[in-house]
């Protein structure tokens, strides 16, 4: 399935480095609107961080709310990065090609916003380093007899975070270089001296594309534990909760990789569709390219609704009171009962219908549909994970409580989708969203073959 | 017929005498009514049914993905649904020791008691043995299910073997290829016939997996509440099933006479997803331990003793080498995975390993005592194997060899159609300076 022609270097040059050297009208207006949004969302934090967590919905026994949901959602989005770049990479699929640097970019990104996050929620972000590390330096007020506890799930977060920022970054780097050097030669100034600093003296040698290659195999191996681990130790800050009910199960690791990849590749897939749209890259971003992630999600999606009824059947088969309580709360009580039909209906039942069929897969605009639908459900469901669980926390019925989120809440969120898309519009003026190099690559890799009287595309592989 | 072929066949049928035997005793001594000394006998079944049910997946799977590699795999695989009929079978005495669900001995006011066993089916109204009848039927549709799968993907290869064929073989291959004549539509339709039953088949598999495991392990160790495990349960299937074939495929390319057929590639590309789903079985059991380590609560603790720590401790760190230690070692190095008896060597490792699983997760099961309280009160003891039980299992894997070695004097190894369609799909071409594979994409 080759649709594209094979193009030329140079022609692949100009179209890929036309959003850095050249500024549509558009551009400078949509980073102001963004950059306004994000400085409402700062200037909302500092407000709360001044007058206290009493500006959130927040209060007993709901103390987790839609910070620790965002979290979890951008957490989740950066999961697309490796599923894309390195799997595909792995398993030598094609059409990944395109899809990776947005994808991985998209994983710094989305990382980078989840990490603020729980800075946030926390009211007093200075005071997260006792949460870290107790050294003889820092004031910690041992008077009170409050120890930070290092065996918390909380402490593996950041530790497993960091370890995949640090990681992305450096997978995105490695495959930059060649586009950096790509850059050098094309720009003048003091942008010619950035980009240089940046390719390391990429020359294009034999030696350089080898190390080049290897380096990015080993890094697409080494990053999947990572991958793995990150949302898996995301999901213990809950599993490992054994007070709250609907928590506490052996399942919510692999059900929230599971539900990142879905969220991840559905926010890469979307955001294809609008780069092909608003650069113009047709002749990259293809039709077959949209239709293979539609194929893949269909996997992934199903997959995902494996987990969530394994999750819930196990939740009812303990027949614990308490439990089935909260999974009332879920499924009979307005208006949670109507969130989940939307959360189930969002996530899954409306997105792979429309990925069922190949000219629904080939349809843009269905696409769209399709994957902002999955993020609105995936949203929803850290949601009615969370909140729920909390709610009905305490054994006393006059202990319960819901959560409606605060103005505040809403405006920081919002901020964080416009921080993602401000920070990938800047990415996109500095370098290509999609690997020049590995366009060039497949190209050449392109060939066609004889079968009977027909003449079929065909690749060449390594045995 | 080979020497080496008829002794195989002559063993395993005197296997499968010797099961029968030992099933014959162990009915007559202990009968149906308490489930205990059945243990060995749901490890048995649960081996066979894990590995042969999640075999014949392997060609739908690799058919729709469109890995050209599979090409040789594929009738090995779907030649596992013979062995559908004998997991029917080997379920039949299963049904009748599965504890009631409602508990026989309640006293209104008896302590630490449930009026019902912890199940799947929950209180829905459909009488006291309907899980049983529910799990036969399920295990009867997926048999049937990959013997029509069996069936549309030999058809073309039995019309051509009608044409050479004698006596009764030619009549054999007549009826069932039925009037194929290679036609265009005939061909549409067989491939879309096989992605859908492939589809079906998967969702029946991954659900009967799920009833089995949660019927016959989960629901009778007390206090066991594991999302997880009908998981675990599946992944073992899936590696143990793809083990087995890459042991197969070697015994057919070393000694079978087809390593003009069976190209290393295929080992390549097949040991790469054996060491995922190594990795994927390591990170489930992983997510398991952790989740009820970390808990601290007794009747997770208690669980984690009789089934990782104590009593089934050796046999789970036995099921951990095999099952990933082994495997991921030998599986982690290319010149390794790049050959026939590396791959092949792992898929021994993996079936010892699926085997220890089953024999941990089930015997444990069946001797964990009163299975209507709320959780382990204490940690039930190991029960080892006497006799009977061990002509059962000898007997059960005979059975299965046994019914696969005489189905493959009847249908060919290979599939003729998918590897003379793959033969068209790829050539060796020159790019650069050197020799590589070219394939065709023709979708």
């Amino acid at each position: 399935m080759q649709e594209g022609r094979v193009l030329p270097a140079k022609e692949i040059n100009r179209d890929l480095l036309r959003s850095i050297l050249t500024t549509p009208n558009w551009y400078w207006v949509t980073v102001a609107v963004m950059a306004i949004i994000v400085l409402g969302a700062m200037s909302a934090a500092g407000l709360m961080i001044n007058r206290g967590m009493g500006m959130t919905g927040l209060n007993r026994p709901v103390m987790w709310g839609f910070f620790i949901v965002n979290f979890v959602f951008w957490i989740g989005i950066s999961h697309a990065g490796v599923m894309l770049s390195a799997i595909l990479r792995l398993s030598k699929a094609e059409w990944r090609r395109p899809a990776t640097r947005a994808a991985e970019v998209l994983t710094v990104f989305s990382l980078m916003t989840a990490v603020m996050m729980p800075l946030i929620h926390t009211g007093r972000p200075w005071r997260l380093v006792y949460w870290v590390y107790t050294l003889p330096f820092v004031p910690y007020d041992f008077a009170r007899g409050i120890w930070p506890n290092i065996r918390s799930p909380l402490v593996w977060d950041p530790s497993a975070i960091f370890t995949y920022l640090t990681s992305s970054i450096l997978f995105v780097m490695v495959a930059l270089i060649p586009d950096m050097a790509v850059l050098r030669d094309r720009t003048t100034g003091i942008r010619h001296q950035a980009y240089a600093l940046m390719a390391m003296g990429w020359q294009g040698t034999p030696r350089q594309w080898k190390l080049q290659i290897i380096s990015g195999i080993l890094l697409s191996a080494l990053i999947l534990p990572v991958f793995v681990s990150v949302h898996s130790i995301v999901s213990w800050d809950f599993g490992m909760a054994v007070a709250v009910k609907s928590w506490h199960s052996t399942i919510f690791a692999p059900y929230f990789v599971v539900g990142a990849v879905h969220s991840g590749v559905s926010a890469v897939v979307f955001v294809m569709i609008l780069l092909r749209w608003i650069y113009g890259w047709e002749n990259y971003i293809r039709h077959e390219h949209i239709d293979a992630l539609g194929r893949l999600l269909i996997v992934v999606a199903t997959g995902w609704f494996y987990f969530f009824v394994m999750e819930v059947i196990f939740g009812f088969y303990g027949r614990e009171a308490d439990e089935i309580a909260v999974r009332e709360f879920q499924f009979t009580q307005p208006p949670w009962n109507l969130w989940f039909i939307f959360f189930t209906g969002l996530t899954y039942f409306l997105p792979v219908s429309l990925w069922l069929f190949k000219w629904t897969r080939r349809n843009l605009w269905i696409m769209s549909i399709a994957c902002i639908s999955v993020n609105i459900g995936m949203w929803l469901e850290r949601f009615l994970i969370i909140v729920p669980g909390l709610a009905q926390k305490q054994m006393f019925t006059f202990t319960w409580y819901t959560y409606a989120p605060s103005a505040v809440e809403i405006t920081i969120i919002g901020g964080t989708f416009a921080m993602v898309t401000l920070l990938m519009l800047l990415f996109s003026k500095v370098l290509p969203l999609i690997p020049l190099y590995d366009i060039k690559e497949g190209d050449m890799l392109k060939t066609e073959i004889k079968i009977g009287r027909a003449t079929v595309p065909a690749v060449f592989r390594e045995d | 017929m080979p020497m080496a072929f008829g002794i195989a066949l002559a063993v395993s049928g005197l296997l499968l005498g010797l099961g029968i035997i030992g099933f014959a005793i162990r009915a007559v001594s202990d009968g149906f009514g308490a489930h205990g000394p059945w243990g060995y006998y749901a490890a048995i079944f649960s081996f066979i049914f894990m590995v042969t049910g999640a075999a014949p997946l392997a060609a739908s799977i690799f058919r729709v993905t469109k890995s050209h590699w599979r090409r040789p795999l594929t009738r090995v695989s779907e030649m596992f649904s013979l062995i559908g009929i004998f997991n029917i079978l080997l379920f039949i005495p299963l049904m009748f020791v599965l504890p009631a669900f409602r508990n026989p001995n309640l006293t209104p006011l008896a302590e630490n008691e449930l009026d019902l066993r912890r199940t799947i089916w929950f209180e829905v109204p459909i009488g006291a043995n309907a899980p049983q009848w529910l799990d036969l039927l399920g295990i009867a549709c997926l048999a049937l299910c990959a013997l029509v799968i069996l069936w549309l993907s030999a058809v073309p290869d039995m019309a051509q073997a009608r044409l050479r064929a004698t006596g009764f073989r030619r009549s054999f291959y007549g009826v069932l290829a039925g009037h194929w004549h290679g036609t265009k539509s005939q061909w549409l339709n067989q491939k879309a016939g096989l992605a859908l039953l492939g589809a079906f088949y998967f969702m029946l598999l991954v659900f009967m997996q799920f009833t089995i495991s949660s019927d016959y392990a989960q629901s009778l160790i007390p206090g066991w509440k594991d999302s997880i495990f009908p998981v675990i349960y599946t992944l073992t299937g899936f590696q143990s099933s793809l083990g087995l074939m890459l042991v197969i495929l070697f015994v057919l390319r070393r000694w079978g006479g087809y390593k003009g057929y069976i190209g290393i590639s295929l080992f390549w590309s097949a040991s790469k997803i054996l060491l995922g789903l190594t990795l994927l079985w390591v990170y489930h059991m992983f997510a398991f331990g952790i989740t009820y380590w970390y808990g601290r609560l007794e009747v997770e603790q208690n669980i984690l003793k009789y089934l990782l720590f104590q009593s089934y401790g050796w046999l789970f760190l036995a099921n951990l080498i095999f099952s990933f230690f082994l495997p991921f070692l030998t599986l982690l190095w290319n010149p390794v995975r790049r050959s026939d008896w590396g791959p092949a060597l792992a898929g021994v490792f993996v079936l010892i390993g699926a085997f220890l699983f089953s024999w941990r997760i089930f015997v444990g099961a069946f001797n964990a005592g009163d299975v209507y309280n709320i959780g382990l009160e204490h940690v039930p003891a190991f029960v080892g194997p006497d006799l009977w039980d061990v002509l059962i299992v000898l007997g059960g894997l005979g059975g299965a060899v046994f019914i696969y070695l005489l189905g493959s004097r009847l249908i060919p190894m290979m599939c003729v159609w998918e590897i003379k369609e793959g033969a068209m799909y790829q050539h060796m071409g020159t790019f650069m300076r050197g020799r590589y594979l070219v394939l065709a994409k023709p979708e």
